[in-house]
């Protein structure tokens, strides 16, 4: 099996080269039948990685230990799911997943325009994704190669580092990568237009789906990574800033900012030169980010996998950025269309100022995330960018972005009126006005907690107004009842509600942030078996004490009773666990989540009689951020749905 | 529903928000709070409010005493300064070369906001010179009424659409 991987690896990189080789030939005489044969390598490619894939999926699976990939990353006793984790665990597997993600990317792009004869632009894009798939492959078959084997056949493997024993593990690095890895195919499409010096619109439309899709798994992947960092990392808190998490959200931040100018540029024709700078600039902080990864030029705590591959990460980086800078200055002229509108008040316009915030956001995350870099080089001293840097940066930022947020939707194409905003923006005003008194009345005073609660009501204000005048307007011409015009809406103009759902749970989650952040409650005590602690409204009684094995691991649990107004309303039980091949003991976080707080428990200590150490803490509406985000993905969902109008 | 309701939504999920929120939790200073603007001494370059290595847990401990003290934030920093150096800090000191990291992204604002507004003021220009060119370009016919009627309607139905 292991011969049969590295040979479906060499036999993916030769097909890719081959198909390479015959798109190039094809686009040069302009012969059809051997793009045509360049694609079909590229199909025999995806079967190649397929079965690399499958050949490392069941070495892992035979505990095969003679593979120095599996002896790193898994044992015998890891359970059967983590077994199935460990394939992306370290640098090797996740090369070999990207490669297998990206070729099928590539088979479901060719597989989409199957019945479309090629156009000019279309073999550019296979081109221009194979040249991707083959920078990878050659890392797998000459750099990283994952069926690398030891010398020797060892007992047992090291075992998965058991902070990565954790389902949200199984799924936060997969949908990442589907997100970078997704981000491939409309920077194909865009280099593929400036080769061509198309400067419709078909470039956009055709990558619609990919650029949203793309844009919600990696939305899904940061979610569950901060989820995963929440229960499993036990310093209650969801996100760090750390640079892998940054390496993911700046990305994020210049993709969100393309799909909206994206929306221009399909309904007006404008941003063309944009839209190619924001389009290239997501591929190339895909890449940024799995090289400052994968470089380990940066301290993280997610630095799980980092070797020495930065250099052909860096390599690969300056070849797309100066390629990418030389074909845009090339095609600039064609690209170069005046915009027109009739007032600053415009929807363009408020676009362009969401794109500035967006691209601040992007660039302070960045340089933050560099800083470390920078100052060693040019002062010599490497200090340390933490969560309070980026929280003073960041913050403002942030805000100005959930105000216009809130003011986008409501301002019409070309020119708004001014009866127009006061017919749209008097309500939500007043209910963000309403909001920030009530909210001071009650005792909230932080500023940015005050504003951050002032804006979010704002948002959903703008969108609650929006959705009950299009139910009423809906049953008024229908005469549909309520709760029938409001799915109904929600279905017929799924792209438009789905953006607003987005929006939507974008406020909730500034909420929980808000809230989570600048209310939070935390203590700490040392307890003997009988004793209380209290916090908040809740006191927790420390009622047992067990020990026992389960799979991999021995397990120390202590039960505690939850209590409110001195009555019993829950049981919760804090463990530290000790996993085979480990070398520390890890904590197991306990939490209680309700709509209004999480009880968030761990154990850092356990001492002599069972004595614990546990640090509680209240999180206020915590729960709000997953809600939010959970809001968010089911409204890129939703506005990606296709329209059978609309293909008609 | 009435417009009343479109406001009271809204407002019930503010109200909601507030009654949610624990009535005792404002604003209490945390170890946490703290311990995020430290790094452990022992494992250079990791957050003390991340970090679970023994030489952290003294760090902490000692942040906890001094918390129970009623010492405030700055305070305790200062105290870990006067042991280990600002490097023990992972808030960026606010002097020479690190000011670019605080004021580059607001620098970045400074630029990007009047190029979006010089990039609008061209598109208006454009966009008034149309209008007046349509205005100006002769009586209109019975094709440009239809021609202006069709874009109307375009518009107002890319309104709806987005």
């Amino acid at each position: 099996m292991i011969t049969f991987g590295i040979l479906s690896q060499l036999a993916a990189l030769f097909f890719t080269l081959l198909s390479m080789g015959l798109l190039l030939a094809g686009l040069g005489r302009n012969n059809v039948r051997l793009v045509e044969s360049g694609k079909r390598g590229l199909l025999s490619a995806l079967a190649a990685t397929t079965l690399a894939s499958i050949a490392l999926a069941y070495l892992f699976l035979t505990d095969n230990f003679q593979v120095e990939y599996v002896a790193s990353y898994s044992d015998r006793a890891l359970p059967i799911f983590y077994k199935a984790t460990a394939f992306w665990a370290g640098q090797k597997g996740s090369l070999l997943f990207w490669a297998w993600v990206l070729s099928l990317f590539i088979g479901l792009v060719i597989f989409s325009n199957r019945k479309e004869p090629d156009d000019r632009n279309t073999p550019y894009v296979y081109l221009v994704m194979a040249g991707t798939l083959s920078f990878f492959l050659f890392l797998l078959c000459v750099i990283s190669n994952p069926f690398d084997t030891l010398n020797f056949m060892p007992r047992d493997g090291q075992g998965l580092n058991p902070m990565l024993q954790n389902p949200g593990m199984i799924f936060h690095p997969p949908t990442l990568f589907l997100g970078y890895i997704g981000f491939t195919v409309p920077f194909a499409y865009a280099i593929a237009a400036m080769i061509t010096g198309s400067s419709d619109a078909s470039w956009i439309r055709k990558t619609r789906v990919w650029n949203v899709l793309s844009w919600v798994f990696l939305s899904i992947g940061i979610i569950l990574g901060g989820q995963w960092a929440y229960v499993e990392l036990g310093w209650g808190g969801y996100w760090a800033w750390d640079p892998v998490e940054n390496a993911s959200f700046i990305p994020w931040l210049v993709s969100t900012a393309f799909i909206h100018t994206a929306i221009i540029q399909e309904r007006r024709g404008v941003m063309k030169v944009w839209n190619m700078v924001l389009v290239q600039l997501t591929f190339i902080l895909c890449i940024f980010g799995t090289y400052l990864v994968r470089s380990g030029i940066l301290q993280s705590v997610h630095d799980f996998g980092a070797t020495g591959l930065g250099g052909y990460f860096l390599l690969f980086l300056i070849v797309i950025t100066v390629g990418g800078v030389y074909l845009l200055a090339e095609s600039y002229s064609e690209f170069k269309t005046p915009g027109s509108v009739e007032s600053y008040l415009s929807r363009e316009s408020t676009f362009l100022f969401n794109n500035v915030i967006l691209l601040a956001l992007a660039f302070a995350t960045l340089l933050g995330t560099v800083f470390p870099i920078l100052s060693e080089v040019v002062t010599g001293n490497k200090i340390t960018v933490g969560q309070p840097f980026f929280n003073q940066v960041n913050t403002p930022l942030f805000l100005l972005l959930i105000l216009l947020t809130g003011i986008c939707p409501l301002i019409g194409w070309r020119k708004a009126t001014v009866s127009n905003l006061r017919r749209n923006f008097l309500f939500p005003g007043i209910v963000a006005l309403l909001s920030g008194i009530v909210m001071v009345a009650f005792g909230i005073r932080q500023t940015y907690a005050l504003l951050a609660f002032v804006l979010a009501a704002f948002v959903g204000g703008t969108i609650i107004q929006e959705y009950v005048t299009a139910i009423l307007s809906r049953k008024k011409l229908t005469g549909e009842s309520s709760p029938g015009a409001a799915v109904k809406i929600l279905w017929k103009m799924r792209r438009r509600y789905g953006g607003h759902i987005v929006h939507f749970g974008l406020a909730m989650m500034v909420v929980g942030i808000a809230a989570s952040s600048a209310y939070k409650l935390e203590k700490q005590a040392t307890l003997k078996q009988g004793e209380t602690m209290t916090i908040g409204d809740f006191t927790l009684e420390y009622e047992g004490f067990r020990q026992y094995e389960k799979y991999n691991r021995t397990i120390y649990a202590a039960r505690l009773g939850v209590f409110r107004d001195g009555k019993r309303i829950d049981e919760m039980e804090a463990e530290r666990r000790y996993y085979v091949n480990a070398k520390q003991p890890t904590t197991e976080v306990a939490i209680r989540s309700t709509l209004a707080q999480d009880l968030y428990v761990t154990m850092p200590g356990i001492g002599q009689g069972n004595e614990i150490t546990l640090k509680v803490a209240i999180n206020p509406l915590l729960i709000w951020i997953w809600f939010g985000s959970g809001l968010m993905v089911v409204g890129g969902v939703l506005a990606i749905i296709p329209s059978r109008r609309r293909e008609s | 529903m009435s417009s009343k309701s479109s406001i009271l939504l809204p407002a019930l999920l503010v109200l909601l928000t507030i009654v949610l929120m624990p009535a005792s939790g404002i604003a209490e200073l945390t170890q946490t709070e703290v311990s995020e603007s430290l790094i452990c001494y022992a494992c250079p370059g990791e957050p003390l409010n991340i970090d679970r290595c023994s030489g952290g847990n003294q760090m902490r401990d000692v942040i906890q005493e001094m918390l129970d003290k009623g010492k405030s934030k700055p305070e305790i920093l200062d105290y870990f300064v006067g042991q280990f150096g600002d490097s023990i800090l992972t808030t960026v000191p606010k002097k020479g070369f690190n000011l670019i990291a605080y004021t580059g992204p607001f620098i970045g604002l400074l630029v990007g906001i009047p190029v979006a507004f010089l990039v609008i003021r061209r598109w208006g220009l454009r966009g008034r010179k149309e209008s007046a060119e349509q205005t100006t370009s002769g009586e209109p016919t019975a094709l440009d009424d239809e021609m202006r009627l069709r874009i109307e309607k375009e518009l107002s139905e890319l309104d709806k659409e987005d």
